[in-house]
């Protein structure tokens, strides 16, 4: 059979296919949809971080002509079963029934009590105000180190007795003896703050219920189709469930997991008022209720021995996971993706503690724990060069994984496909001239400026596997799903065109554009005559547990998926048109979408001949072929062996394919004002092989700006009685355009070992290691005063405080 | 984010305004460019039961030459002042100061009278018409006032205007012969001022501060003008020693306010630093 290339596309900056709609306004999101006889809700909402909820009562609402429907406390308990403890709440040593609203406590402020459909938003706002809430304020919790000294101001969960809500231990290799033998141990004490991603869109969802053939359907802004079934069969007990995902105004994991809880809400009011219901969020309940990224504190110690080597990593962490248990340990586990970085450290402890806290739950967001991990390593190795006195970038080039140990495995399991560490770092020291910004940086110290540079270098794991959180808890008897698993459907048309159907929503990564560069090369057409089939919709999709916008899935079970649909696509029309042709398959090209055979300039078949015998004409079929040229498959990771399901050893894949990125930021820190300006920032980065380099840049470039930007003062704050202060992107000091560094990239692929076209993951990789970047950077610009940086956010405020405390 | 429900006026003068002003004065809101008023409504922090909605009255709208003054309507937007050539020669500092109010949006549609009216301690223009010794222009039924902006804002989000008064003006002085600048600490390039400083000054040709004044935003419950760090200047030479050291007198007598942006101490910093750096960039031009 005549060779397909997948390649013919890849590496092409193909005009993006999505992009000018999305840009010239013309996407449909969400609230872009109306339905006959709509409603609209809002959400009642807790004032209080911590409260007993003694009653509620919605009469003056419920007797309103334009009110349709109402959910109280008492309406969650009686129409709606809380969800299944995920496998982030495994190793609860009770269950815990979480609802999706509250039902007998509010533990956040923001968190949901009850929701009022209404004929329009302004009448449901109005309604809201009539709604009284008797509570019972209880001491707010916000302070993890009292929690972990047993000295809780009241207990969240009376059930577990306590708000240190679990500890768990991951070790690998034989961390005494590292420590024991080491020439000398490097310690600090490090911490992450609570910070966001900011969609642009917040979240949305409509629902209605037909209660005669008894089916939901919910169109909706989330980045995972299964979270969204799984509630609503959980929480309403209703099997018929059909998911439609519109265009996403971004997602970054912001609509991966509480998103459920309002979708379920909206549900409800839908089937309560037998009417459509539309939810659409606004920004302060976005900021108070939609999710954080886990405030994290680590005390860290690498063993070492006196040329630089790291012999053994220990380190103790401490999650404050928000006012839920039910991402209870998801930024610790998350460690495992990524636990030795690009670091050829064999022992490793990790010591989790997540204490629940009276603010807002924590969610997956941006690499999750990933870039607390890379924080860990990067701030450490610093740390032991500074002890050494040893450039930083030395100690690093001591311990990197070599490229000949490709496929590497790691202590926990994990396995390294492909990968020069060592020819990223000194790629990007060439790069940016590294002795001759080291000599600009001490001549500019003379005249009152500083400089700083921070070299760092980070792995950017990709595809999932949620077997691993079975390695923290080995109780756990059944997998939570192991592996990735995700579907694609292709279409030859009557006209010669090209359907995708694709098994994953798309949030503004260009699915659409990646997909079909993909898929033509193995059919033999341009691109251009390739479309995407929107919004997606559950009913259709070939859609499994990998179909998730979050998490670095896409580069493998997208991809892998439409290699597939494509290929056996090919195929059929190879037999078809053989059969046409009279010719054998194996003899036939394609060639922008015409079937030929080699020789013989006047046997030939268009796609669009092809797709008119295909579907309309039964004679001309082959025997023992189906009608119709449209194909679907489901990819499955083929390497997911050995490591899938961890053992006694609790060793596990956590993830499959690992890009990895060094990364320089030049910066000038004003001493007076602490403010820090971004003068350079360069990426050199390995994405495996690159489908679309527009695209992936696009990624590496919000990635970027991302952690830059959290690192430098982007984050939420709360006072002591867990009022959240930072509802406006302003106060939250969201980064503008203006704010953001101009970010350098030139990509050094290596190809991984492990996928169809050596492609690797792009979505998460910046955001990892540049808080480590910029921390790196600004101490290195204080130097002279003496500042050692340990916490983020590194505000003009903090800097200059740090700067104050040094010189005391 | 919707607002409660209120009534709706538009009047089509400004008599018309003073009167259903002075008809509703316990529920009444003025409504001019909505940059302010409208995002409190919408988080119903404010729910007015009557808005007033001047912001179609031409005959507030206006920038001209009055003598040795340039008179200004109270719904002139900031980018109308930051790109009068009016203002940009004979006062320039205002317009250094509308051009970094809020992003191009806000500019765009708030109004210098909305904004010195409702008296946010983080808005630039008070520092700007405080240094240079403005007046406001207050019109109720019984006629009109002028009131000295050292005189105007009273305390967080409170003006000296009387609630049956609308600000319909603000008369400038020209400052021709002087330097000026205005600059400010902030979170985002169209962020809140955390502190900001306005400074127009006349330096003799041999460097002396013959003089000067500077008026200071963000730092306390009002705006203010530095009186110590003026009165330590003038007649003096405007070295970097001088300058830093009245510099350092910025906070006194104010009690900086904290807030998620900016803690008492280091506000008060920063607010030394600031002065400093304008009187500096004033002079550089």
């Amino acid at each position: 059979m005549a060779k397909a290339d997948p390649n013919q596309y890849v590496g092409l900056a193909a005009r993006s296919k999505e992009g000018p709609r999305l840009v010239t306004g013309k996407g449909r999101y969400t609230d872009d949809f109306t339905e006959p006889g709509m409603l609209q809700a809002v959400f009642l909402r807790s004032p209080h971080a911590h409260a007993r909820i003694l009653g509620v009562d919605a009469q003056a609402a419920l007797s309103r002509p334009d009110v349709f429907a109402v959910v109280t406390p008492e309406d969650m308990k009686r129409d709606t079963k809380p969800f299944r403890p995920g496998r982030y709440a495994a190793g609860l040593k009770k269950p815990i029934a979480e609802y999706a609203g509250a039902v007998d406590k509010v533990r956040y402020v923001g968190e949901p009590v009850g929701a009022v459909a209404a004929r329009d938003r302004s009448t449901a706002e109005d309604v809201l105000e009539s709604i009284t809430v008797d509570y019972e304020i209880l001491p707010a919790n916000t302070d993890v180190h009292k929690a972990m000294a047993g000295e809780d101001a009241s207990v969240i969960y009376e059930e577990l007795g306590a708000n240190l809500a679990w500890q768990g231990t991951l070790e690998y290799g034989d961390t005494e003896k590292a420590f024991r033998e080491a020439d000398r141990v490097v310690q600090e004490n490090l911490k992450i703050h609570r910070y966001s991603s900011t969609p642009l869109e917040p979240l949305a969802c409509i629902a209605s219920y037909d209660r005669f053939s008894r089916k939901l359907t919910v169109r909706t802004n989330t980045q995972v189709p299964e979270n969204i079934y799984d509630a609503l069969r959980d929480a309403l007990q209703i099997d018929d469930i059909r998911v439609i995902i519109p265009d996403i105004g971004g997602g970054f994991g912001q609509k991966i997991h509480l998103i459920r809880k309002y979708v379920v809400i909206v549900a409800l009011l839908a089937i309560k008022s037998g009417r459509p219901v539309k939810w659409i969020e606004d920004r302060n309940e976005h900021m108070m209720a939609a999710g954080h990224a886990c405030e994290q504190h680590f005390d860290v110690e690498a063993a070492v021995k006196n040329d630089g080597t790291v012999t053994g990593l220990r380190f103790k962490e401490i999650d404050d996971v928000g006012g839920s248990i039910s991402t209870l340990t998801i930024h610790f586990t998350n460690k495992l993706n990524n636990l030795s970085n690009t670091y050829k450290v064999q022992n490793i402890r990790a010591d989790g503690y997540s204490v629940v806290t009276n603010r807002c739950p924590v969610i997956p967001n941006r690499g999750i724990g990933k870039p607390g991990m890379c924080y860990i390593w990067e701030r450490i190795i610093d740390r032991v060069a500074q002890d050494l006195d040893m450039d930083p970038s030395e100690v690093r080039f001591r311990n990197l994984v070599q490229p000949e140990q490709m496929p590497y495995t790691t202590p926990n399991g994990n396995i390294y496909d492909s990968g020069d560490y060592p020819g990223l770092l000194k790629r990007a020291l060439e790069k940016v001239d590294y002795p001759a910004l080291k000599e600009e940086q001490a001549r500019e110290r003379e005249k009152g400026r500083y400089l700083g540079i921070g070299v760092v270098i980070g792995v950017e794991p990709g595809g999932r596997n949620a077997a691993r959180d079975m390695a923290i808890f080995p109780e756990m008897k059944e997998t939570p799903g192991s592996g990735g698993i995700n579907g694609a459907t292709i279409k030859l048309e009557k006209n010669g065109t090209i359907a995708l159907y694709l098994g994953s929503p798309n949030c503004g990564q260009a699915h659409e554009t990646t997909t079909a560069q993909v898929a033509a090369g193995i059919l033999g057409v341009s691109p251009d005559v390739i479309s995407t089939t929107t919004p997606f919709d559950s009913d259709v999709a070939p859609w499994g547990v990998a179909a998730a916008n979050s998490g670095n899935n896409f580069h493998l079970y997208d991809i892998g998926s439409i290699i597939g649909a494509a290929t056996q696509l090919r195929e059929k029309v190879l037999k078809v048109a053989g059969h046409i042709l009279d010719a054998e398959p194996s003899d036939l090209e394609i060639t922008d979408g015409v079937v030929t055979v080699p020789g013989f300039p006047r046997r030939k078949l268009t796609f669009a001949e092809l797709g008119k015998a295909a579907y309309n004409n039964q004679s001309l079929l082959p025997e023992g072929i189906d009608a119709g040229l449209q194909t679907t498959f489901y990819y499955t990771f083929p390497h997911a062996q050995p490591n899938l399901v961890p053992g006694q050893d609790r060793r596990v894949r956590a993830q499959f394919t690992f890009g990895a990125g060094a990364h320089v930021a030049v910066v000038e820190v004003d001493p007076r004002t602490g403010k820090v300006e971004v003068l350079r920032y360069l990426i050199v980065g390995d994405n495996g092989t690159i489908i679309n380099p527009g695209v992936v840049d696009g990624q590496i470039y919000g990635s970027a700006a991302h952690g830059i930007a959290v690192a430098l003062g982007e984050g939420f704050v709360y006072d002591d009685e867990g009022q959240l202060l930072t509802i406006t992107l302003t106060d939250y000091g969201k980064c503008s355009t203006a704010e953001t560094p101009n970010v350098e990239v030139e990509h050094a692929p290596s190809p991984s070992a492990f996928t169809p076209l050596g492609q690797k993951a792009a979505g998460e990789g910046a955001a990892i290691p540049s808080p480590a970047a910029i921390a790196s950077a600004v101490e290195n610009a204080l130097e002279p005063f003496g500042v050692k940086v340990r916490d983020l956010p590194l505000t003009p405020e903090r800097v200059w405080q740090l700067i104050q405390e040094a010189q005391a | 984010m919707i607002p409660g429900a209120f009534d709706y006026h538009a009047p089509a003068s400004l008599e018309e305004a003073l009167s259903l002003l002075s008809a509703n004065l316990d529920d009444a809101k003025v409504l001019a460019g909505g940059q302010s008023l409208l995002p409190l409504m919408k988080l119903r922090l404010a729910k007015p039961e009557v808005i007033i909605d001047i912001g179609g009255l031409a005959e507030l709208n206006y920038i001209r030459e009055d003598g040795d003054h340039i008179a200004i309507g109270a719904l002139a937007t900031y980018t109308d002042v930051a790109e009068s050539e009016l203002i940009l020669s004979r006062c320039p500092l205002l317009a250094q100061t509308a051009v970094v109010v809020g992003d191009v949006q806000v500019r765009n549609r708030g109004t210098v009278g909305g904004g010195l009216a409702h008296a946010d301690p983080a808005e630039d223009l008070p520092a700007a018409i405080l240094a240079l010794d403005a007046e406001l222009k207050a019109t109720g039924p019984g006629g009109e006032r002028w009131i000295p902006a050292g005189e105007f804002f009273i305390t967080m989000l409170t003006t000296s205007l009387m609630p049956e008064e609308l600000l319909t003006e603000i008369r400038v002085p020209a400052r021709d012969g002087y330097k000026s600048a205005y600059q400010k600490a902030s979170r985002q390039a169209a962020g809140f001022a955390i502190v900001g400083a306005a400074v127009c000054l006349k330096e003799s040709a041999d460097g002396g501060c013959e003089d000067i004044a500077i008026g200071v935003t963000g730092v306390g419950d009002i705006a203010y003008r530095a009186e110590r760090v003026e009165a330590a200047l003038r007649g003096q030479k405007l070295d970097d020693g001088a300058i830093s050291g009245a510099a350092a007198l910025v906070t006194d007598g104010v009690d900086p306010i904290e807030d998620v942006n900016a803690t008492p101490t280091y506000r008060a910093h920063l607010a030394q630093v600031y002065v400093e750096r304008t009187i500096q960039a004033a002079r550089a031009g």
